[in-house]
């Protein structure tokens, strides 16, 4: 036409990139597939950060309140505040672009003529397991979802695509982990190579999706309806997971960091099977850090509750409420398990060279308007060792999916359902105990299948506070309903007084929890409208 | 002849003399022996006529025009012995010549809306008489007289199927946002008018640069047949200005020299320190908290016994003066002889904000006011370079400058009323305005943000000027080619019209040094302050450049035979626009297309429009880009069918007229290049044991290739009438539009694909309405008066939009029209703990809805409020409804006239800093809350620090806070005086002094909350207040 027929101008910006350049079959060195694939790691979560409103996940949980004094996003998940119009950990867009872009990868690699062909291969299994994680971050939260296998969905396709069953869905990524396993670099990866996907990365995935498998609200705990689990119990649903984790084990790569700070503070730790890698930053001390540090300015947004302080035994390995644990209530953080005070700061606690005052009108609670602990904890997990120092400096903060010590918990768990106690079992769950500093660590290897399980179940707790595993235990367990409805959740007011500090457990939320509804998120409402073949899921 | 001759060698122009001389000369020597010569004046009811044009009738290029004092002089060359006397604006007369020797003294009448009144359309002119589309016209003449910078702010009430609104009255920056028969599109970007100057395309923003003084008249065109010429960019209407120009004769000076006094059209008021306080101490004590203040606090705040430790402050006051000036001259040249014709203006205005000067010495003299200068030019020549081609050179060019102050570091928006509206940066009782001890102070409280006073920030902080240049050129060539066949010309035009427009930005880095003055008498500095001032530094931008070029060339034919009157015009048209895209240029947008007009009349009783554009952008793919604009429109005058002037001789016109046809908008927001996908960079991934940095891409929004321009439909149907010798001229029509092809996003899609979709052509909107004006003009004895009504309503409903099914019909917006508001339905307050336990409520802590909450109405009735109870509240905020009433009245030397305008049928409401507690000020809404024994008359909720507590207008929307508006306003007011030309001195021509007012008295209906009914919706509180201006003026011809 006339437009094209005169003069050739720069008819679209010449600066902007188009699939070839992508998917280069002239590029032997896929600078351009090779970002593509970085985007892809980058639209992963990031489960380090204080990523609901200016809350991390945890604060949704018993484990930490918000500590904004008007609502916050993150108590809706805590209140049974969700709709199918807000959910503020909603996933469903999120995860289906990854899922996306991982498709687009595979589809499209292959022309690129890459010199290396392990690297190729490898490029292909980690964009393969970054799409079943992308899965499992919607399984988990919705159940069964539209499996849209290896179709690149264009306008003119039918999108009308149904919901699969949970367990089709368990079956798809723990096919896709098998497939990538096959192709992924072996571990451990070289150092240029940390915050890829490794062998043992796609493994870890796997053995977690199986425990979730086998866990009571999927196990044929949710009756009925297969979208939401499978319709009846199978006991060798926890054989898979415990062989699944045992794979990782056995393959003798990574071992527990001797010390347990250091799993956050040291990059790449001897422990992180797959992290995402971030830069230089203290995002979570400005985040979380108390409030009222001059120099080491911090919000103070998450608040830990009395609830989890509990969990806490002592050092002796004794939980506080055994009578002979040495446990003072007037005096109630000594002689603690050493992992409470890395993982929260109470009054008293060393920080930036003085002592943490959350006493009522103490420096880091004044009292006001000013966000500040709702609850008389802080935060202290993942930050840097700043007890000494005066203020904040910069370390890597890299958001850890898998460590081993999950691994072995993970183990130790589905054993322990499966077959009962045995000397297995108590390895792994004493070496946890005992890179945790406890004296002594060893268990009473006679208890019963039940006891064994409380002590995995709060050793989870204990040793995962704040890293998203407690938020999806309790549900997995399906213990949330006794665990959100039995009671506020608590928080400690210290009042100072001639005769010393009065401690005194307060409630700070009223936690709700409709085991009718909760247990899975909605399908968010559009998907529900604009998909005639979408089911929504039971109570919502 | 003498005459003329000295009015040439006056003016100078001795090679135009000569050349005169000599054509005079010769025509003298080809006179007819029984020449005859006469003399005469032309006045009008206000004193002489210069430029009026007298003409011999019957004869060939005979014909003169009057001198500065009205006279002329012609010899007479035929036989008609009958003159012609014409003026722009008058009704012609024609004079019989009976005694050549007695001197002529001819009145001529003004005549507005005569059946030649000429209508001004794309590419052309048409007469009343003939038009068929649906047009409306403004002189330039009447916009003049209103008092505001922006042209933009004249149309409202005065315009049939304009719909306007003033959102802001910042200095430079109040130009009205205004629509042409409402609004039809939903792409945001996809309902701007298309604006035309001398047949050259502005923007917005160019168009209210524009000096009122330069224009000759404003026509809307607003129906297909006359939009349609536009093709792909005439969907939403086109407003075209046309400027003024020479006419032969004598150079006439036009000087305007005015100042007025701009104060804001309603100042809110704010609760003092101790009625603020009381409410705080009610909320916080209606949420179960400690009350802010004892009461040794609040005795203190009453009884105002230590006004630096309890202040009492009123900031509103305390920055604002009461009214500021503005100024604005006006000079303008024209004149011209048969080869040379020339209009040259100048103009200067100034408008100042209304900020008090807190000058601090320290502040090394800058300027942080508000204001607003510009300096306009232009110069339109016409020089007829031989018998048949006419040369055109318009020149123009504005220059302004838009100051702010800034008030680092809190209001990005600079806006000096949210921050006195912002209860959290200050109170009455936060601060004093300047301590005992003449330091600042700062907003001191436990809720507050500390920082130093906004007078302190005033005083110190620096300021951010915006200087903009635009400049534009038109050259033109038409050349005759009546040797081919009479009536053909053929016209080749080259336009640019360019802005550039930068920013200078000084600002400190730090607040000033301010102190709290305590009631131990010491002085505490800010916390974050420091003890002296930091230094400025200079930043700054270059906000936007672009440059236009146009190229245009036009064959025009125009010829009567018999009783057809023919004219017809092809015209091609190329545009590239290239603009700032970031800190680099874009693209050129390209615009290529060709338009065609054939009109055709019969005895002026039948009438035929055919127009069409062939035009296409390059904004869609190709095979997608050019499209074909066709419109039709016919009419039909029976004043002038005999059964019918038999019947009803009173009208003059009696034209039914009709419209129908296709047009087109261009209009893609965010992304021109919607039909292409692009990899966009980002998503940065750090690996390896030290976080190497690199640099992702990722696929962006779906391509869609298919993409092209927004149609319309149009439908017209209008009637016009002139009855009673023109004292009533009556317009009315009625429109129906269906705008098609809309670009919005797919609702169908569910999210499972992945990706970000590009807009497609899917939605579809039905606009209708109605739209008249009705004038009439007459006279008693002396008196002449008129009255002129116009109204515009327009209403839009949502065909289309590819909206999934929603779960209840509520939720739909398909059905509603464009911007519908949807929230919850407010039932009445809750009045007891029982009334709250057995009504449906939000699924929150119930502990927090307390009686005097609002109680919303449970749509689905499942017990919970939630967002499945949202349904449509109230309507749009742009009015439906607009209508204006001019009254006017002149007696010898005075006139008057009234502008009466109001907007009616649209929602208007206020949320956040303007209203809600501890975030806006206390205001006197707050005294009308609910409480137990104020609960029948309550206007307000229960009072809560709560932001998003279950009565908030943010957290849960409902009608509670949505009134339906209305207003009427006295818009204009001008009242002049011509004095008698014997009482004027020197070479005074004439002479008139004039008051005119603007935004002179509102009545609303919802002035509790204290805002101009103008203001945008949910922004209030922001604005900068809409201003009433009080102007007088002189204006004094040479």
């Amino acid at each position: 036409m006339v437009l094209s027929s005169c003069r050739k101008y720069e008819a679209v910006p010449v600066e902007t990139v188009t699939q070839d350049y992508i998917f280069d079959t002239k590029d032997s060195n896929g600078i351009y597939a090779s970002q593509y694939l970085f985007s892809i790691y980058s639209s992963l979560p990031d489960i380090a950060g204080n990523r609901i409103g200016r809350d991390l996940l945890a604060a949704g949980s018993d484990d930490a309140v918000t500590s904004q004094s008007t609502a916050a996003p993150v108590t809706l998940l805590a209140t049974n505040g969700i709709t199918i119009f807000n959910n503020p950990d909603d996933a469903w867009s999120r995860s289906y672009n990854g899922i996306r872009m991982a498709t687009n990868f595979l589809n499209n690699f292959s022309v690129v003529p890459l010199k290396n062909a392990n690297e190729k291969r490898s490029w292909f299994g980690e964009a393969r397991a970054m799409r079943a994680f992308f899965y499992w971050e919607l399984v988990r939260r919705y159940g069964g979802v539209p499996l849209l296998g290896d179709s690149l969905k264009t306008l003119k396709d039918n999108i009308q695509i149904p919901r699969s069953s949970f367990g089709t869905c368990v079956n798809y990524i723990v096919s896709e982990c098998n497939q990538a396993i096959d192709s992924l670099r072996d571990d451990p990866v070289i150092d240029a190579n940390y915050g890829r996907f490794s062998k043992d990365g796609a493994r870890a995935l796997k053995a977690r999706v199986l425990l979730f498998a086998a866990s009571p609200l999927y196990n044929g705990g949710n009756t009925g309806d297969s979208l939401n689990g499978y319709t009846s119990y199978d006991a060798n649903r926890w054989k898979l997971a415990a062989d699944a984790a045992k794979e990782i084990i056995s393959q003798d790569v990574y071992h527990l960091e001797p010390n347990f700070i250091d799993i956050f503070i040291i990059q790449r730790s001897n422990e992180v099977i797959f992290a995402k890698t971030n830069t230089l930053g203290r995002p979570i001390e400005t985040n979380n850090g108390p409030i009222n540090f001059a120099t080491a300015p911090g919000a103070g947004n998450t608040s830990p509750t009395q609830e989890l302080v509990n969990a806490f035994g002592m050092s002796n390995g004794l939980e506080i409420n055994d009578p002979g644990s040495g446990y003072d209530s007037t005096n109630p953080y000594a002689n603690r398990d050493p992992r409470l005070s890395y993982t929260v700061l109470y009054n008293g606690a060393q920080w930036l060279s003085t002592a943490i005052q959350t006493f009522n009108g103490g420096i880091n609670r004044p009292g006001g308007s000013t966000v500040q602990t709702q609850t008389g904890y802080y935060l202290r997990k993942f930050m840097g060792d700043f007890k000494d120092q005066t203020s904040y400096q910069d370390h890597y903060h890299d958001a850890i999916y898998f460590r081993y010590a999950e691994v072995l918990l993970n183990y130790a768990e589905a054993m322990n359902e499966y077959s009962g106690p045995s000397e297995e079992i108590f390895t792994a769950v004493e070496s946890i105990r005992k890179r945790a500093g406890l004296n002594p660590y060893t268990l009473d290897h006679s208890i019963s299948k039940d006891s064994l399980r409380t002590i995995i179940h709060n050793e989870r707790r204990k040793e995962f506070a704040f890293e998203e595993q407690r938020y999806w235990d309790i549900r997995r367990w399906k213990i949330a309903g006794k665990v959100y409805n039995s009671g506020p959740l608590h928080g400690i007011s210290i009042t100072p007084t001639i005769n010393g500090l009065l401690y005194n457990v307060v409630p700070v939320l009223q936690s709700s929890f409709d085991e009718s509804k909760m247990y899975f998120y909605p399908i968010p409402n559009t998907e529900v409208v604009t998909n005639a073949k979408m089911r929504q899921n039971p109570g919502w | 002849m003498n005459t003329i001759n000295k009015v040439y060698k006056r003016i100078n122009m001795k090679r135009i003399f000569l050349f005169i001389s000599f054509l005079l000369l010769y025509m003298c020597f080809t006179c007819h022996l029984i020449a005859q010569t006469v003399k005469g004046t032309v006045k009008d009811a206000s004193g002489p006529l210069a430029s009026v044009s007298v003409i011999e009738k019957g004869v060939k290029n005979n014909g003169t025009a009057t001198d500065k004092n009205g006279n002329f002089t012609i010899t007479l060359k035929g036989n008609s012995k009958t003159l012609a006397v014409t003026r722009v604006g008058y009704a012609e007369q024609d004079v019989k010549v009976d005694n050549p020797s007695k001197a002529l003294s001819v009145i001529l009448q003004p005549n507005e809306q005569g059946l030649d009144q000429v209508v001004v359309v794309g590419y052309g002119t048409k007469k009343r008489v003939t038009n068929t589309g649906a047009v409306s016209t403004i002189s330039g003449e009447t916009i003049r007289r209103i008092p505001t910078s922006a042209v933009q702010n004249t149309l409202q009430g005065r315009v049939p199927g304009v719909f306007s609104v003033q959102r802001s009255g910042q200095p430079g920056k109040d130009a009205s946002d205004f629509f042409i028969r409402g609004i039809s599109s939903l792409n945001p970007d996809g309902n701007k008018p298309l604006i035309i100057v001398d047949d050259i395309e502005y923007t917005y923003e160019q168009l209210s640069q524009i000096n009122v003084n330069e224009i000759e008249s404003i026509s809307i065109l607003k129906d297909a047949s006359t939009t349609a010429v536009y093709g792909i960019k005439g969907a939403n209407g086109v407003l075209i200005v046309k400027t003024r120009r020479g006419s032969s004769g004598a150079p006439q000076v036009n000087v305007r020299v005015e100042t007025g006094a701009n104060s804001p059209t309603k100042v809110p008021k704010f609760l003092d320190a101790y009625q603020s306080a009381s409410l705080a101490n009610e909320a916080l004590i209606n949420d179960g908290l400690q009350p802010q203040f004892t009461q040794s606090q609040l005795d203190h705040y009453k009884s105002h016994d230590d006004p630096y430790v309890y202040p009492d402050v009123n900031w509103y006051d305390v920055v604002f003066k009461k009214a500021s000036l503005q100024a604005n001259t006006n000079i303008d040249i024209s004149g011209g002889t048969d080869n040379v014709k020339y209009f040259i203006s100048a103009g200067a205005f100034t408008q100042n904000g209304n900020l008090k000067n807190f000058s601090d010495p320290r502040n090394q003299g800058v300027d942080n006011d508000y204001f607003y200068h510009r300096y306009n030019f232009r110069s339109n020549l016409d020089i007829q370079a031989t018998s048949s081609t006419k040369l055109r050179l318009d020149v123009s060019g504005r220059f302004g400058q838009i100051n702010q102050p800034l008030f680092y570091p809190y209001t990005t928006a600079n806006s000096i009323m949210s921050e006195i509206y912002n209860y959290q940066i200050i109170t009455p009782y936060a601060a004093p305005v300047l301590n005992p001890n003449g330091t600042y102070a700062y907003a001191f409280g436990s809720n507050l943000s500390n920082v130093p006073t906004i007078n302190a920030r005033l005083a110190t902080m620096g300021y951010t000027k915006n200087s903009r240049a635009d400049f534009n050129v038109l050259f033109d060539v038409t050349q005759r080619f009546d040797f081919i066949t009479k009536g053909l010309s053929a016209d080749a035009r080259v336009a640019y019209a360019g802005t550039n427009d930068i920013t200078r930005t000084q600002s400190r880095t730090n607040n000033p040094p301010a102190f709290h003055y305590d009631s131990t008498g010491n002085y505490t500095l800010d916390k974050n302050g420091l003890y002296q001032l930091a230094p400025f530094a200079l930043t700054g931008s270059n906000d936007l450049f672009d440059r236009r070029i146009n190229l245009q060339g036009f064959i025009n034919y125009d010829r009567i035979f018999g009783n057809s009157h023919f004219s017809g015009l092809a015209l091609f048209n190329q545009e590239t626009y290239v603009s700032k895209n970031g800190g680099a240029l874009d693209v050129p947008q390209k615009l290529r297309g060709f338009t065609m007009k054939l009109d055709y009349d019969y005895q002026q009783k039948y009438l035929f429009d055919f127009n069409a554009a062939y035009n296409g952008s390059d904004r869609f793919g190709a095979g997608h880009r050019y499209g074909f604009f066709p419109a039709g429109s016919v009419g039909w005058n029976l004043a002038k069918e005999d059964f019918f002037k038999n019947t009803f001789p009173v009208f003059e016109l009696f034209k039914l007229r009709a419209s129908y046809g296709l047009v087109g908008s261009d209009a893609v927001i965010d992304n021109r290049y919607l039909y292409q996908q692009v990899y966009a960079r980002g998503g940065y991934y750090y690996f390896g044991t030290n976080s190497n940095t690199t640099q992702g891409i990722y696929e962006g929004s779906l391509g869609n290739p298919d993409v092209t321009w927004e149609k319309a439909r149009k439908t017209d149907v209008g009637l016009d009438i002139n009855m009673l010798k023109d004292k009533i001229a009556i317009s009315f029509d009625y429109f129906n539009e269906f705008r098609y092809d809309q670009l919005f996003y797919p609702g169908s899609i569910p999210n499972i694909i992945g990706i970000g979709l590009a807009r497609q052509n899917l939605a579809s909107v039905r606009n209708h309405g109605v739209e008249g004006s009705i004038k009439f003009q007459s006279r008693v004895g002396n008196v002449g008066y008129d009255i002129t009504g116009v109204f515009s309503y327009a209403k839009n409903r949502i065909v289309y939009e590819n909206e999934p099914t929603q779960v209840y019909p509520w939720l739909a917006r398909t059905g509603h029209s464009i911007n519908q508001p949807f929230g919850y339905t407010w039932i009445g307050f809750y009045t007891s703990q029982s009334d709250i336990d057995k009504s449906a409520k939000p699924n929150i802590d119930p502990g927090t809805i307390k009686p005097g909450d609002l109680k919303y109405k449970d749509l689905n009735g499942d017990g919970i409020i939630d967002e499945r109870d949202e349904g449509p509240i109230g309507k749009p905020n742009i009015p439906n409804l607009s209508a204006g009433v001019t009254l006017g009245l002149h007696y010898k030397g005075l006139d008057l006239s009234i502008l009466f305008q109001g907007a009616f049928d649209y929602s208007f409401q206020v949320t956040g800093i303007g209203i809600q507690p501890f975030q806006s000020q206390w205001q006197p809404i707050h005294e009308l809350r609910w409480t137990e024994a104020n609960a029948e008359n309550a206007k307000f909720p229960r009072l809560s620090s709560d932001a998003s507590s279950e009565s908030s207008p943010t957290a849960y929307p409902s009608d509670f806070w949505l009134v339906n508006a209305m207003y009427v306003r006295m818009k204009t007011v001008e009242l002049g005086y011509q004095f008698p030309k014997k009482w004027l001195p020197l070479k005074i021509n004439n002479a008139r002094f004039y008051f005119s007012g603007y935004n002179l008295l509102t009545w609303t209906n919802f002035k509790l909350y204290q805002q101009d009914p103008e203001v945008a919706s949910n922004t209030v509180g922001d604005a900068y207040l809409n201003q009433r201006v009080l102007n007088i003026g002189l204006q004094i011809g040479l």
